[in-house]
């Protein structure tokens, strides 16, 4: 009984990981249709400036808002320079970008930061919460919060803002959006910004549980990535349900099967969901673009 | 207005971006010099292939301050028989491919009589091929049992392999009446060859592993496997893994509120576990070489003045103490250039592989080297030392 509660709590905690990266993932795809494969960098870059930051003096709080301030403005520095001169608003031009970004972005943090990996304090000092023969970290309890303040937010501001609703125009028919008066490439330049800070966030939430280094950024993003399209991809809600799907899925593999197989099985699902599903599980069809 | 403020904004952010850039740059210019220092006579070029970027930078780093500190300080010495040594250093970036076209190039167009390297396990056995090819010998800093056993006459190998670190643990465990384990694993190279080992030692050692779980190089939660530990009747945790995740699995058995006690490899003698670990890695034990307390040696041992000149001269010329990496740069250095030194006429990659396999009683960082046809790594038990971490310390387990 245990064993399976405990199960439980770790596919929630890694999941919700998973779904803030994921977030991430969305963001820029309902502003540009491109995946974004530089989302992994931005979570490096928030833990590691977090750690930075700290050992600069700063207290935590100022150095977790610092740094995932500096990484929105590399994020949009990023968009400005090397996205939107070469790539347009083509998607397919948009990833090639990233993917170059993305290496760019992890050599420039290990010149910047060095090899090693560093440590972070945990938000809240203390023992772990303990009931029923599980143990959850107060950390865990960290980022399950701050998983659900990022996409009650999201959705908020999809729905309810105008500008929210002027980056989904944006993503639906850029020319379209230009004709009422939208900023498009503004629109593009400030979710790709919202996208590093939230990446960043994950990145300092999660740096405590795992220490970080300048080469977390690649594996994270493809599990952010993975949960992203298993969730069907372009609605923070999806993206949440994605990740809490993997993780669980992976953390069951791991306490059931032999934990080898633990990428393997996620993989599968994944595969299996895409064949049956192909726009995801909470996705919507999308219309072709014209 | 809004947009011209956007702009200027972007424009300062530009500059600091450039400026970045531009340190960066300047930082990694001098990646490729060679170390030499001119000499009246032909340099003896060695080739060293290190990871410096990529995942194992953190070891590859140490390796090259490590060889660029101590070429400086033969060739002061007047060098190789008076002959100066020229080390050429390439990056593999942590990649197989990159690793195989550093070794042609130190081959083919520097000529050099030796290879150090590479850093990792998977780059040294890359590259063996073109090292058999050219005939030259190859000294290895990765711990990958493979690289040894079974014997290739050309290839070498410094760090202290599994081969002799599980039974020296086994033994240890026996000593404190542990039988009954439960062993976690890594599902890369090291942890896999690891849990080969411990399956084949065990049994010899009179011990049984009663839970065998594993776990991918990245995975940020270990507390599925732990459980199912903590639910099997075993005695002792013992983690084989050379990452950050050694960190994570401490902790979580802490948080889960096992009492077993928690054994780890040579993998985790880096201050980055103590850091990442924090509380929970006090009372962590695991078996590695004499350096990181050399009075383990006895003070009055060349042994221990060799190890602490190192530590001491490392800390002088770049501020902070070496870690073990940087010792089996060091051994992988001497040993090659104490055997050219013993060459009387030609020092020719033939004549160099000879000679290192007649090495005998070399006191080096790791232990004391005796080399033969038959063992291409050289070390024994009893160059090792079982260590308890205690208020964020080592000590000498007791």
């Amino acid at each position: 009984m245990d064993q399976l509660l405990q199960v439980l709590v770790a596919g929630l905690k890694n999941g919700s990981i998973y779904a803030l990266v994921a977030l991430g993932f969305t963001i820029v795809y309902a502003a540009t249709g491109a995946i974004n494969f530089a989302q992994g960098e931005f979570f490096m870059l928030g833990g590691m400036l977090c750690v930075s930051f700290t050992e600069l003096g700063l207290p935590l709080p100022a150095a977790a808002v610092a740094a995932i301030a500096t990484t929105a403005a590399i994020g949009a520095v990023f968009e400005l320079l090397a996205v939107r001169p070469v790539a347009g608003d083509d998607p397919l031009r948009i990833i090639m970008v990233t993917i170059g970004g993305a290496v760019v972005l992890r050599q420039l943090a290990l010149h910047i930061f060095g090899p090693d990996e560093r440590a972070l304090a945990p938000f809240t000092e203390g023992a772990s919460l303990k009931a029923l023969g599980v143990a959850v970290e107060l950390q865990t309890l960290w980022v399950w919060g701050l998983t659900a303040i990022a996409v009650v937010a999201l959705a908020l501001l999809y729905r309810k803002t105008s500008f929210g609703r002027a980056m989904r125009a944006t993503a639906i028919r850029t020319d379209a959006a230009r004709l009422v008066g939208v900023n498009t490439g503004m629109m593009v330049t400030v979710a790709f910004a919202l996208a590093a800070g939230l990446g960043a966030l994950a990145g300092v939430a999660v740096a405590p549980l795992t220490q970080t280094a300048f080469f977390v950024g690649a594996a994270i993003g493809v599990k952010g990535f993975a949960a992203a399209i298993l969730g069907g991809i372009g609605k923070p809600i999806s993206a949440v349900a994605g990740g809490l799907l993997l993780g669980l899925l992976e953390s069951f593999a791991a306490g059931y099967l032999d934990p080898a197989y633990k990428d393997g099985v996620a993989l599968v699902v994944l595969l299996v969901v895409l064949f049956v599903a192909p726009q995801g599980l909470l996705g919507r069809a999308r219309r072709v673009k014209a | 207005m809004r947009g011209r403020t956007f702009g200027l904004g972007a424009a300062m952010l530009a500059v600091v971006v450039v400026a970045t850039l531009a340190i960066a740059i300047a930082g990694c210019g001098g990646d490729e010099n060679d170390t030499g220092d001119g000499g009246s006579q032909e340099p003896i070029k060695i080739g060293a292939i290190l990871s410096l970027t990529g995942t194992y930078a953190g070891l590859g780093e140490p390796e090259k301050n490590l060889i660029e500190m101590e070429v400086k300080k033969i060739n002061d010495a007047g060098g190789i028989n008076g002959r100066p040594v020229e080390v050429i250093i390439e990056d593999d970036a942590t990649d197989e491919a990159q690793a195989v076209a550093a070794a042609s190039r130190l081959i083919e167009q520097e000529n050099v009589v030796a290879i150090i390297g590479a850093t990792g396990t998977g780059q040294t056995m890359a590259i063996r091929g073109d090292v058999q090819r050219a005939g030259i010998p190859q000294v290895s800093m990765a711990g990958g049992t493979v690289i040894t056993n079974p014997v290739d006459p050309q290839v070498f190998a410094t760090p202290w392999s599994n081969t002799i670190v599980v039974p020296f643990t086994l033994d240890y465990l026996k000593s404190q009446g542990i039988t009954k384990i439960g062993l976690i694993t890594d599902s890369g190279g090291f942890g896999k060859d690891g849990q080969a080992v411990f399956a084949t030692e065990a049994p010899k050692a009179g011990a049984e592993i009663v839970a065998d779980e594993t776990f991918n190089p990245g995975d940020t939660d270990m507390t599925a496997q732990l459980t199912k530990i903590k639910n099997s009747d075993a005695q002792a945790i013992v983690m084989w893994t050379a990452g950050s995740e050694a960190a994570i699995i401490a902790k979580n058995a802490q948080d889960l509120g096992i009492d077993l006690p928690v054994y780890g490899s040579h993998g985790i003698a880096r201050r980055e576990f103590i850091d990442g670990a924090g509380e929970a890695a006090n009372g962590v034990k695991f078996a590695a070489g004499k350096i990181l307390i050399p009075e383990a040696y006895g003070e009055d041992t060349e042994a221990y003045a060799v190890a602490t000149a190192f530590i001491d001269e490392y800390t002088q010329a770049y501020g902070e103490a070496p870690n073990t990496f940087a010792g089996h740069a060091y051994d992988a250095l001497y040993l090659v250039v104490e055997a050219a030194k013993r060459i009387e006429g030609d020092i020719t990659p033939e004549a160099l592989r000879d000679e290192l396999e007649n090495t005998a009683g070399f006191v080096g960082i790791g232990g004391t080297f005796n080399l033969s046809p038959d063992d291409h790594n050289g070390m024994t038990q009893d160059d090792l030392s079982m260590y308890e971490i205690s208020g964020g310390d080592w000590t000498l387990a007791q």
